[in-house]
């Protein structure tokens, strides 16, 4: 399926490092290296986004951007070793940052909304993964406690941190009820911990190259895509993860018959080896970047995206991976 | 004319202490102190002496000193390790490795590295080490020796 750029917008003046769709407000907000953040409102006349500039008050150049589940407020994490959320401010009409500094010390690398709209859970460069309240009063927030907030929290106080034992937090996730985080790190490693256990960190090591992002395909599994260049599945209990599934499956390797004898004993004579292993049986051919959500049927996820350093975006259905790969449980 | 300044004390102030900016890692707790590493270097003497290798492997790769202040303390474990991967012959190092649970092949892994940085031309005997360890943790094992900030 053949698709076009529909609209190209220059407004950002360095490398664009996040984006975010909002899909009931249809508001898109982008970050930037130019340590600036715009909000782009469509006009349905023109058929162009409109920017509006949001004051991050940052002096490093902004990682990640997430809109919230009410859409009322985003969050934009930064190398400045801070957390700007931001809100729309009606009386000036532009939109505000508040930020959260304290206890993070190295870059954040990714954010992630928890679906009551006050939690946020942050994965940083100090090799910490941390819960934080983004109850906002501005917004006559009330906030509910739950096991990730025993008691009203304001804006800004950690409500939780873990650690990996070494390597960068790249992915950050919680799961579709929220009672659940999965972080992926760069030390090769999956974690979760659930809510009501906090000093129970489930931590798998994995012998794959580590990964950079996660999505939650149920409540009980997640994917996890990264440097290997395809999505895994993972299954996590009560007591552990577990390994599923590689959720990409291309032909398999071809020996190549025509070569003679007298070849491959040269071959194997020049290189050590017959085979070269150049080629890559992944549909991505470089790293995932990202994995979102496209299609969900109820709270199940039904289909979702790649995206990759080699320019690809690629769609996967859930149900084709199941009937594919036997014994896939999600 | 400015005035000559005598105290040249200034120049001795470490700046980079008072950086807001400076990173440091969280405190280390030494895993396991002096005396353990002492010991575990003796009950593997034995255990070699005896030709229990595969015994000598798993307890050499028990605890390890990671982060220690005391880089004699790393020193002597490491060559505790060594010796061990020495005692092997090359057809028992499969069946050695097979035996070894994933966090075991992570502390070796760690050691095979300080093994080829320490002695890059002599390290035959560890490249076949770690093919074997890398059969059995991975590309993964590889990444945590790389993104461990405490060495061995």
């Amino acid at each position: 399926m053949a698709s076009t750029c529909r609209c190209c917008t220059e407004e950002h003046l360095e490398r664009v490092t996040g984006v975010d769709w909002a899909p009931n407000s249809n508001r898109i907000v982008t970050c930037a290296g130019d340590r600036n953040a715009y909000v782009w409102n469509f006009q349905p006349e023109t058929g162009e986004w409109q920017p509006c500039l949001v004051l991050l008050r940052i002096n490093r150049a902004a990682t990640y951007v997430r809109w919230s589940p009410q859409e009322d407020r985003f969050a934009v994490g930064s190398g400045a070793r801070l957390l700007s959320v931001c809100y729309f401010d009606p009386e000036n009409n532009w939109w505000v940052s508040k930020h959260i500094k304290k206890p993070i010390r190295s870059t954040i690398l990714c954010v992630d909304w928890h679906p009551s709209n006050y939690l946020l859970a942050v994965g940083s460069c100090d090799f910490k993964c941390r819960v934080f309240s983004a109850a906002l009063k501005e917004l006559s927030d009330k906030p509910e406690t739950s096991a990730w907030m025993p008691r009203l929290s304001k804006f800004g106080t950690l409500l939780a941190e873990f650690s990996t034992t070494s390597g960068w937090v790249h992915g950050v996730k919680f799961s579709p009820s929220g009672n659940k985080l999965a972080w992926v790190s760069h030390d090769s490693s999956v974690n979760v911990v659930d809510m009501n256990s906090q000093d129970k960190i489930l931590t798998l090591l994995t012998s794959f190259l580590p990964y950079t992002c996660v999505l939650w395909l149920s409540e009980a599994s997640f994917a996890a895509a990264g440097h290997d260049n395809c999505p895994d599945l993972y299954n996590v209990s009560s007591d552990e993860v577990v390994y599923g599934a590689r959720l990409d499956i291309k032909k398999e390797k071809t020996t190549d018959s025509n070569m003679s004898a007298m070849a491959r004993f040269q071959k194997l004579d020049d290189l050590g080896a017959t085979e070269t292993g150049t080629k890559l049986y992944t549909t991505h051919v470089n790293c995932i970047t990202e994995m979102r959500v496209v299609a969900t049927t109820g709270d199940k996820i039904k289909k979702f995206s790649t995206a990759g350093k080699d320019g690809k975006l690629v769609i996967w259905e859930v149900d084709a991976l199941c009937s594919k790969i036997a014994g896939l449980k999600i | 004319m400015s005035k000559n300044v005598n105290s040249t004390q200034f120049r001795t102030v470490d700046v980079d202490a008072y950086d807001e900016d400076q990173y440091e890692d969280d405190a280390r707790d030494d895993e396991s102190g002096v005396q353990e590493v002492a010991d575990r270097a003796s009950q593997v003497k034995q255990l070699l002496n005896q030709t229990k290798s595969k015994d000598a492997l798993k307890l050499a790769l028990q605890n390890p000193p990671l982060g220690h202040k005391d880089s004699n303390v790393k020193q002597q474990n490491y060559e505790t390790v060594l010796s061990v991967l020495k005692s092997f012959r090359a057809q028992e190092i499969d069946a050695a490795v097979e035996d070894l649970s994933n966090v075991e092949v992570d502390v070796l892994m760690k050691y095979l590295y300080k093994g080829f940085t320490a002695n890059p031309d002599k390290s035959a005997s560890l490249l076949l080490w770690h093919e074997r360890a890398v059969k059995k943790g991975g590309l993964g094992s590889i990444i945590r020796v790389m993104v461990d900030r405490k060495g061995v």
